[in-house]
């Protein structure tokens, strides 16, 4: 039988991604949301060949497009905005005007999914709300993204990640105990989990709507969404305590800490198992510590006293040794450790460019860039990378004139109207310099049959 | 935090006129009253799913979310039990059981099978998996196909199969292979896929403060089994259509890196590691939290209109001339982000949470209203810790706490309802987790009693 390794590398061989079919093809979603939140649900729907059409506000645009880290730009645009929005069709259309209504109603007709994260109520007030939309089209899977939900007293409560974080109880959690030091979990993981939710949501619902026919309506609170990864409550309501802050130990298992290494790098080290943790001695070379009372049985282990004495034994080894070689013992010796990575070794990381979970992707815009690849490799339909983020209303032409069949003079009048427009010469919203937009096909399309 | 009315207030401008509130209060009752469980059918009705996972808990997570939606879910574990049973904080537990393996126990049939050691139990397994749709595993990489049970040999009785397996690594590249003997903790996938790098102090803080630092909830783990239960369900729909399954690999280092993207772009264009920063934000400010008379409260105002609001609420507008602040507000000079930090705190100290919350509320509302439309809204928002937040009137509206029970366990609460869908909501049928409480169960249906 062929080696199972060479056998996966087969299954999975990055470089024949591309020849492979696309899990969501066929399937349309208009995104009418902004942030990260919902962009995030629409995107993930994108990577595996849905047809994501993103609208956003003429000269304006997507909240974000501006937002980078340190106001950094790279190339007029913003770097980390590209992995948000990745992969979709960008039309710039004011929809708070009746005739961009209609224009949405039209979209709507051919689409599958709608996804929106307004404060709520908003797209029910412009009238492109699920009770509307769903006359027009019964079979939509409308997904609406909030921090509390589209009901309930808190329901028009405004919020953003953070707040969510706060609401949820999930901001109180990282950071040291019985100090006033906390932190709220960085780069808007309180976007990004619920968004990733969001995601796994539409795909219930289309496999619901391929079964029965049926759409319908999603109602996704980020809170809730947040609460669903705590088991903080249980732990309150059985205990009558509070968990709270644990510092940089796991308290569910021990040792689980981050400790600094001989040469002065940080490591986190763990043992889950009776296994592990025997694994842990041998390679300590502490065998005593085996028969010692405090630490044979895990329940007894982790009582607080016993862990913070077991903790401190395994600080003073890593102490004297260096990363690599405990990451080596770790492997032969069976038990969890890992050095702790930064943004440089991520990106630089030998083991994700060969994986495909760090991409260096070439684009027909902004040339090469480095993308995070997905959370999930699937052999059979896995996600690509068509294209990076585009400058506002970049694909008009081409949705409206291929997608909804609309004649050259009717885009001449949404145009005037200021019912459809474009970038500024605002950062995030415009091209890069170099980039000459009269011949680009895409943002052109259409224009040489007038010809 | 709660108005005290009943009647509804209203924060932002696009849903402030009569015609819109009449609407939205009639199509919030509608929300409440579909948007309700019970009765509905179940997606996921026609999926059998085998949970192999052992002394982890993404693959648990991935289980449960299955189970959630309606699949008949079996969690494989030898006889005397997972060790996920007992990872719990401080040995909390009840008869043994840990308090997340209470929490991700939900809907699930419990079999007693050893895959490591058993090979009579390797072939009931094989013919469990002729039958079921998605199998879950996380033994080193080639550990179950060199038992015979595979994706290579399950697939090719069951095409349409989809096998997700779980690992530090993964299944394929040179890496995996030398470390396919590596186990999984919740804090080494942190730490490997990019986390605690960018949680804790400045470099100039003292020691411990300015290390790296774990995220408190189990961020590796649960972002792990989300991912796994996206790609099973990305594979899902594909099988629906084509009837062909696939493998589904999560690596846990990718878990942080791969989810947020930041690390592999920023590490490009940057050349360098972000730094520490403490409790600000890279790219927004304020947006963090401050102490005020009885606990924190949570700011968000980072554009110009909203923190120009937020500096008149606070009695701060003599700043508003001053370009550091209302110019210049990214905290790329600590210090300079840190002096306006120390402004805030200052006014945030003089009032309670409730009193900060109920001034940025009223500005909003009166903003929302306004013809004058550079109101801004500085949101302000109590920090909660998780047992505060279980009787808040928001949730218990919307279900999202579920008091559960059961025979060996008793009575707890569990956080539930974390989507609402109006035809195929998920739900908590279940928690009963007795080690081997369905083989009978299990036999009779899919082995015929054998």
């Amino acid at each position: 039988m062929e080696d199972y390794f060479s056998y996966t590398e087969r299954l999975f061989n990055p470089s024949k991604a591309v020849e492979k079919p696309e899990a969501l093809k066929g399937i349309r979603v208009l995104d009418f949301s902004h942030v990260i939140f919902g962009p995030t649900a629409a995107r993930i729907m994108g990577d595996y060949g849905a047809e994501v059409i993103k609208l956003e506000l003429p000269f304006y645009g997507d909240l974000w497009r501006p937002a980078t880290y340190w106001g950094k730009y790279w190339k007029h645009s913003n770097p980390i905005w590209h992995f948000v929005t990745k992969n979709k069709y960008f039309v710039s259309v004011d929809l708070k005007l009746p005739k961009a209504k209609d224009l949405i109603l039209r979209l709507v007709e051919t689409s599958d999914v709608v996804v929106e994260n307004f404060a709520p109520g908003t797209a029910e007030a412009w009238g492109v709300g699920y009770s509307q939309i769903s006359k027009v089209n019964p079979r939509i899977i409308y997904l609406s993204c909030s921090t509390y939900g589209q009901y309930g007293p808190l329901r028009f409560f405004p919020g953003w990640d953070l707040l969510a974080q706060a609401a949820s109880g999930v901001l109180s959690l990282t950071g040291y105990p019985d100090t006033e030091k906390f932190y709220k979990l960085p780069d808007y993981l309180g976007d990004f989990v619920p968004g990733n939710i969001g995601a796994l949501a539409i795909l219930m619902a289309l496999y619901y709507r391929n079964k029965t026919g049926k759409g319908q309506y999603i109602d996704l609170a980020q809170s809730e969404a947040l609460m669903r990864i705590l088991f903080h409550h249980t732990y309150h309501n059985l205990t009558g305590e509070e968990l709270g802050r644990t510092g940089n130990s796991d308290p569910t298992m021990v040792p689980a800490s981050i400790f600094k290494t001989g040469d002065e790098k940080f490591l986190a080290l763990a043992c889950a198992t009776k296994d592990q943790f025997e694994g842990l001695l041998d390679a300590m070379g502490r065998e005593d510590l085996r028969k010692d009372k405090r630490f044979t049985n895990t329940f007894d282990r982790l009582k607080p006293e016993n862990a913070e004495a077991l903790t401190g034994i395994v600080a003073d080894w890593v102490k004297i040794h260096d990363c690599e070689e405990i990451v080596k013992l770790s492997n032969s010796k069976a038990f969890p450790a890992a050095e702790v990575m930064d943004d440089y070794q991520i990106c630089h990381d030998p083991w994700r460019r060969q994986r495909g979970s760090v991409i260096l992707f070439n684009d027909d815009m902004y040339g090469e860039f480095v993308l995070a690849g997905p959370s999930a490799q699937l052999s059979e339909t896995p996600s690509r990378n068509k294209w990076l983020a585009r400058p506002l209303g970049y694909h008009n032409r081409i949705v409206l004139k291929k997608f909804l069949g609309m004649k050259e003079e009717e885009i001449d009048d949404l145009e005037k109207k200021k019912v459809i427009g474009t970038f500024d010469d605002k950062p995030g919203l415009k091209p890069p310099v170099y980039y000459n937009m009269d011949e680009d096909p895409i943002y052109n399309y259409g224009k040489e049959a007038m010809k | 935090m709660n108005p005290k009315k009943n009647k509804e207030e209203i924060y932002a401008r696009h849903v402030a006129s009569a015609k819109a509130i009449r609407h939205l209060s009639s199509w919030g009752e509608t929300l409440a009253e579909i948007m309700n469980p019970e009765g509905k059918p179940e997606v996921l009705d026609d999926v059998l799913v085998l949970d192999a996972s052992h002394a982890n808990f993404s693959g648990i997570i991935a289980s449960s979310f299955f189970a959630e939606f309606g699949a008949e879910v079996i969690k494989i574990e030898p006889n005397e039990g997972d060790p996920a049973r007992k990872m719990t904080p401080f040995g909390a537990n009840v008869k043994g059981v840990g308090i997340p393996f209470m929490v991700e126990g939900r809907n699930k049939r419990y079999m007693t099978l050893d895959l490591k050691n058993n090979e009579e139990d390797r072939e009931v397994f094989g013919k469990l998996a002729k039958q079921a749709t998605i199998v879950i595993e996380n033994y080193a990489p080639g550990d179950m196909d060199s038992w015979g049970i595979g994706f290579r040999q399950l697939s090719h009785e069951n095409p349409g199969l989809i096998y997700i397996a779980v690992t530090p690594y993964g299944q394929y590249t040179d890496k995996a292979k030398e470390f396919a003997n590596l186990p999984d903790s919740d804090i080494t996938t942190q730490a490997g896929s990019g986390l605690p790098a960018q949680i804790g102090d400045p470099a100039t803080a003292p020691d411990p403060y300015n290390w790296p630092l774990r995220a408190g909830p189990w961020m590796g783990w649960y972002i792990s089994g989300l991912s796994a239960a996206l790609g099973g369900s990305i594979a899902l729909v594909y099988r629906q259509n084509t009837g062909k399954g696939q493998m589904i690999d999560i690596a846990g280092m990718d878990a942080y890196s791969s989810m947020v993207g930041f690390p592999a772009s920023i590490g490009y264009t940057w050349e360098k590691a972000r730094p520490r920063i403490g409790i600000l934000d890279f790219i927004l400010y304020p947006y963090g939290h401050w102490k005020c008379k009885d606990g924190y409260v949570a700011i968000a105002a980072p554009r110009d209109h909203d923190f120009r609001a937020l500096i008149k609420i606070l009695g701060l507008w003599k700043i508003e001339d001053d370009w550091r602040y209302t110019s210049d507000r990214i905290p790329d000079v600590l210090d300079q982000a840190m002096a306006l930090h120390k402004l805030i705190e200052a006014k945030t100290m003089q009032y309670t949470s409730d009193e900060l919350v109920e001034k940025a509320l009223a500005y909003s509302k009166k903003a929302a209203r306004s013809k004058w439309r550079g109101g801004g809204v500085p949101i302000i928002m109590k920090v909660m810790t998780p047992d505060k937040t279980m009787g808040n009137r928001q949730w218990t509206t919307r279900k999202a706490f579920q008091e559960v029970e059961d025979e060996t366990l008793g009575k707890y609460v569990i956080s539930s309802g974390f989507v609402k869908m109006s035809e195929s909501p998920p739900r908590v049928k279940w928690v009963s987790c007795d080690i081997g409480k369905d083989n009978d169960y299990i036999r009779e249906k899919y082995l015929h009693g054998g």
